[in-house]
């Protein structure tokens, strides 16, 4: 709201118009953040709202007025304080505002001269000098600034479109011939995964439905269109079918700072038949879905949809004597993944810490 | 006025109907134009009452955003500028919003349909339009049902004009409150409304036979529908209301619109959805019931933790069992939050309290030892420690003392003190209003805030608070049964909307409606509608045949004439006949022989047949019409001879048909009378199954003495027709009991 009253103020300017606009797309884009996800997940993808999230900043930091990196920084940090705020389960906001955060830093720090890799290294000495002088520093103009971080928001972007192929890309040296393969739900990523190994390998592919939303069956369909043997499964038979499965695949909807999971109600049975039978638990993962956030962040890590794919509306008198809930994440600790898939290769769980540090600015993450 | 621009935009995208690219209206209506929530909706309008600690419009308003509603048109009138005053601070109102919101207030409306002729009259909307009231809570997704809407307007040419929006829900649900108990009768193919009518619990109920005579063949009659008092509207619907300056209320409106539609031609549909929530707020239980579905989670993502309103600190946080928690919330040792919970900020509860299904509001302070169960409780209110209160409604500023202990169904209003050490029996409503007070500005009801307040005022000092009533450091009246007022005892009854014994009065008044139902069903409307539309079709024949006009455009004369004395169908055609009968007294008077009358009749008849056709279609307007030659002939007793011609040279010509008159024939004769004439025209009507055109199933016919034809059947077997309106496949002689003189051996 801030810069709407601004651009109010700097009516006679030229850019007050492009504020307003801005503003605008901000506000359409919150509002679809808040109704997204009624029920039956997300409509779009993680991968979309991620691409979508990117590309505001990126015009945020084209039309917002801003004079130094610290100026850009604080508004980027105050929009994304309010995106997280609209949807607190679409962690992909946040992990792009980070982002993109990060990219500010860097670009500052070239500009500077000096190499961010230097800051990066974190010692005892540093912990101890370093605190509160670099948000000074961030004050220095310099011209080219914005040019090079919108620059460098492109690359992200360009990142971003090419994720799914890339995790893709690996499925030949994951998936063999004539084995069976679980998965549950749908995810796109891993829908793409198995296609792409499908091309030059036959393989049984069975799919937990994923009760109440059964996005499986939805998964199912789309598989066997791709000429995949697809079986569908009941959720409570995964245990029982385990036996049979060499490979558990599954996407997620975030990665967290420790290694474990987010992901769609149902997983956490998954991973723990596969740790009974010690099948691989291979999660696909594109990097924009690791998040800063650790597991206990209660009032954020939930989130209950309406009750009525549990037990209908219309089931009447019932409803009035009983409490129905409707979770849709399950938490999968670390222990039990083998490995992860992202569009930059396959990781262990405990060296999530360290692509964290990579990708986010230590400073930024809470915003 | 950009950010249409951009929906506009995507809108296009998605489909490239011209009709998408004009802003969908809504008409939201903020007031209940009825007094449920007296005395609460006394000091606040019903609006803006706090659901989860939102005020009800502001659910209405995200879900008309959420459904892509770019233009609102608010109605106001009771206590308009806190309305106002609410929606300009809140986030509709700022330059961003999607939803462009316009406040129109007025203290003139008195009801829905004030509403809606000042939106034809403002000429607002130009397009299909939803209409809600501000008191509905809803997530359900309309854009489905506004497709099919959009699509029965553009396939048959704008003949229906509204589309209900239903949900599914199942009898004994606890959102479905007894009084807004609809049963709706349907097509099922077409889902277009056949019969509407609210059950108001009523055991019996009546279908009329008409609904189920034409149309397709399948019909549902449903009672597991939940009125979500959400309906699409056709620009129509303003236009409709206009020219029936009656119709008060949505009900009025559709039962307008079905009993009348054979006569306007309009239609209306529902849609059945079963996911989504939609509900209205319409009493104290269905409050109660709305706001627990909403913490527990059915209006996702309408839900308090989203903050929808966008207002600074609203936030809260959710855990498990439903467990809401605002800013600043602080909670005794040994406190428990069992289900279902939802807390303002800043509130602070004290030690050992067990609250569960309760929502507590902004900077309320509860003692310790309290416990809540169903409690509403709104904001700023104070209850000291041991209390209990039950599924009770607790409004702003209430001070609830030690010990006191609040029974079901009780209400505290505004600003009330009650205790200490009290039990206030069930549905006990307390106000700092004196009901006398409100006896007496009965009829200036829509008076503005600031009048009403100063009135209030002067009263309370005049009058003590009675210490037995509402405890010894007890502020408030107690507006109740012992009031010796039975409107009084409505009134707290109403506030709940009792659920086993619906209340005498909403008996009466189903009552009513159906009796009033009945009359416009089968008596005519107006006896000099009547007359004044005879004349005219009267004067319109004598010129169609003078100036010889084409009998297409009598037609369109006639039937501009049946919308302008408001005519039933039924009515057109007996009284089209009895013009047409008469017409030969009309113009040479009734001194005419019958043979004369005959010879200009039968010519008559002839050139207007396309006119009778025109109007004679079903079997049941056959009957109709003969009936109306019935009754003139038995009028004109004289002339009686001349009925036997005047029906063959309709048959002839087509206008009726063999079974229809055969039928006539058959069925009851009502008098005396009309059984001579029966038994005089027997002899004759013989002659037309015959004579006329030889019809395949008869081969000859008799007359039994009694006055009975005897048709002479194909298949060997004879068909009795009495004058009294048997049919037997019998010989005549064992039933008439007199062989000899029987005329069939």
């Amino acid at each position: 709201m801030g810069s709407a009253i601004e651009a109010k103020t700097h009516k006679n300017m030229p850019g007050a118009d492009k504020e307003a606009d801005l503003t605008e797309r901000i506000e359409a884009f919150l509002a679809d953040l808040k109704r997204g996800g009624c029920g039956t997940g997300p409509i779009r993808g993680s991968g979309e709202t991620a691409r979508e999230t990117t590309a505001l900043l990126r015009k945020v930091t084209a039309q917002a007025r801003w004079s130094s990196a610290g100026d850009l920084m604080e508004i980027i940090r105050k929009e994304g304080r309010r995106m997280t705020a609209a949807q607190p389960s679409e962690t992909t906001v946040g992990n792009m505002v980070l982002r993109v955060l990060k990219i500010i830093r860097e670009e500052y720090a070239r500009s500077r001269g000096s190499s961010e890799e230097t800051d990066q290294q974190e010692s005892l000495h540093k912990l101890l000098t370093s605190g509160g002088l670099s948000e000074e520093n961030f004050r220095q103009h310099f011209v080219h600034l914005k040019a090079n971080v919108i620059e460098a928001i492109n690359e992200l972007l360009t990142e971003l479109e090419g994720t799914t192929d890339n995790i893709a890309m690996q499925a030949l040296e994951h998936i063999h011939s004539n084995e069976v393969i679980m998965t549950v739900g749908r995810s796109r990523t891993v829908e793409a995964f198995l296609k792409d190994a499908a091309r030059k390998r036959k393989f049984h592919v069975i799919v937990a439905e994923c009760a109440p939303f059964c996005q499986g069956h939805e998964m199912a369909t789309n598989l066997s269109k791709a000429s995949i043997e697809t079986t569908v499964i009941a959720d409570a038979a995964i245990f029982a079918v385990m036996s049979r499965v060499n490979k558990v695949i599954i996407g997620t909807q975030t990665v967290l700072a420790n290694g474990g999971l987010r992901a769609v109600n149902g997983t956490h049975t998954v991973a723990l038949a596969a740790r009974h039978h010690s099948t691989p638990l291979i999660v696909c993962a594109p990097m924009f879905k690791l998040s800063p956030q650790f597991p206990n962040e209660e009032d954020t890590f939930h989130k209950f949809v309406s009750p009525h794919e549990v037990l209908p509306f219309t089931e009447g008198e019932i409803l009035s004597k009983v409490n129905v809930h409707c979770p849709v994440f399950d938490y999968v600790p670390p222990e039990l993944i083998t490995l992860f898939i992202s569009n930059i290769g396959g990781n262990a769980p405990s060296y999530i810490y360290r692509l964290m540090s990579e990708l986010y600015h230590p400073e930024d993450h809470d915003l | 006025m950009s950010s249409r621009g951009g929906k506009q935009k995507k809108g296009n995208v998605t489909s490239e109907q011209e009709e998408e690219e004009q802003p969908l209206q809504a008409v939201l209506v903020a007031d209940s134009f009825n007094r449920r929530f007296f005395p609460i909706s006394k000091d606040q309008p019903r609006a803006l009452l706090p659901l989860g600690n939102v005020a009800m419009i502001d659910y209405t308003l995200e879900f008309l955003t959420s459904t892509g509603v770019q233009e609102t048109f608010v109605f106001c009138c009771w206590m308009s500028n806190k309305i106002k005053d609410h929606l300009l601070k809140s986030k509709w109102c700022r330059p961003t919003s999607p939803n462009v919101v316009h406040i129109i207030t007025s203290d003139l409306y008195r009801s829905l349909g004030d509403v809606l002729r000042d939106v034809d009259a403002k000429n607002l909307v130009r397009n299909d339009f939803i209409l809600v009231y501000g008191d509905v809570v809803s997530n359900i997704d309309v854009s489905q049902a506004l497709q099919e809407h959009r699509h029965r307007r553009k396939v048959d040419k704008n003949i229906s004009v509204m589309t209900m929006v239903f949900k599914e829900s199942s009898p004994g649900h606890k959102t479905r409150c007894e009084e807004d108990d609809v049963i709706v009768a349907m097509d099922s193919k077409s889902k277009r409304v056949l019969h509407y009518q609210k059950t108001q619990g009523l055991k019996k109920l009546q279908f009329p036979m008409n609904i189920f005579q034409h149309g397709s063949d399948e019909f549902e009659i449903r009672h597991d529908l939940l009125d979500c008092h959400i309906s699409i509207c056709s620009p129509q619907v303003a236009e409709l209301f206009t020219d029936n300056f009656d119709y008060q209320t949505r009900n009025d409106f559709v039962r307008g619109i079905l009993v009348n539609e054979e006569i306007l031609g309009n239609q209306i549909h529902l849609y059945v959805t079963q996911d989504g929530y939609g509900a209205r707020v319409s009493n104290l239980q269905m409050y109660d019931s709305v706001s627990l579905d909403m913490v527990r989670r059915w209006v996702y993502p309408l839900t308090p933790e989203a903050n929808f309103t966008d207002q600074q600190g609203q936030g809260c946080t959710h855990s498990r069992h439903n467990v809401y928690r605002g800013a600043e919330v602080s909670l005794g040792h040994g406190s428990q939050m069992e289900e279902n919970v939802l807390i303002g900020r800043d509130t602070s509860i004290g030690a050992n309290c067990h609250i569960s299904n309760s929502v507590i509001g902004n900077n309320c302070t509860i003692g310790d030892n309290v416990v809540l169960d169903r409690a509403h409780m709104w904001n700023n209110v104070h209850v000291s420690s041991n209390v209990e209160i039950h599924q009770s409604v607790v409004c702003d500023g209430a001070v609830v003392k030690e010990a006191v202990r609040l029974n079901k169904q009780c209400v505290l209003a505004y600003n009330v003190v009650i205790g200490p050490n009290l039990s206030l029996p069930e549905g006990t409503v307390v106000s700092m209003h004196h009901p006398e007070e409100e006896e007496e500005d009965d009829d200036d009801e829509f008076l503005s805030d600031d009048q009403e307040v100063g009135h209030s005022k002067d009263k309370t000092r005049q009058k003590a608070f009675n210490p037995a009533e509402v405890g010894p450091e007890g502020k408030g009246y107690i507006w109740k049964a012992s009031m010796n007022d039975t409107e009084d005892e409505e009134l707290a009854q109403c506030l709940w909307g009792l659920v086993l014994n619906p209340d005498p009065e909403s008996d009466s008044e189903s009552e009513a409606s159906e009796e009033s139902q009945d009359r416009s069903r089968s008596v005519s409307p107006e006896i000099d509608d009547v007359n004044a539309f005879q004349l005219e079709v009267l004067g319109t024949l004598q010129r169609g045949l003078e100036e010889n006009i084409v009998c297409d455009n009598l037609v369109l004369e006639i039937n501009s004439l049946k919308y302008a004395y408001n005519i039933t169908l039924k009515e057109v055609m007996q009284i089209l006949t009895r013009v047409v009968l008469e017409y030969p007294f009309q113009q040479q008077g009734t001194q005419l022989t019958t043979l004369q009358y005959t010879g200009s009749l039968l010519p008559l008849l002839k050139t207007w047949s396309p006119v009778f056709k025109n109007y004679i279609k079903r079997a049941q307007d056959h009957l109709d019409c003969l009936s109306a030659v019935e009754e003139l002939f038995l009028e004109q007793d004289t002339h009686q001879t001349a009925m036997v011609k005047v029906l063959m040279k309709m048959y002839q010509l087509e206008i009726l048909e063999e079974e229809a008159i055969l039928k006539w024939f058959s069925t009851g004769a009502t008098n005396d009378k009309s059984r001579q004439l029966r038994k005089n025209q027997g002899v004759r009507l013989g002659q037309i199954c015959v004579w006329g055109k030889p019809s395949q199933n008869v081969k000859g016919y008799q007359f039994g003495h009694c006055g009975s034809l005897i048709l002479l059947l194909q298949k060997e077997t004879t068909l009795l027709i009495f004058s009294d309106g048997v049919q037997r496949k019998q010989t005549p002689c064992s039933q008439c009991h007199k062989k000899e003189s029987c005329g069939m051996v």
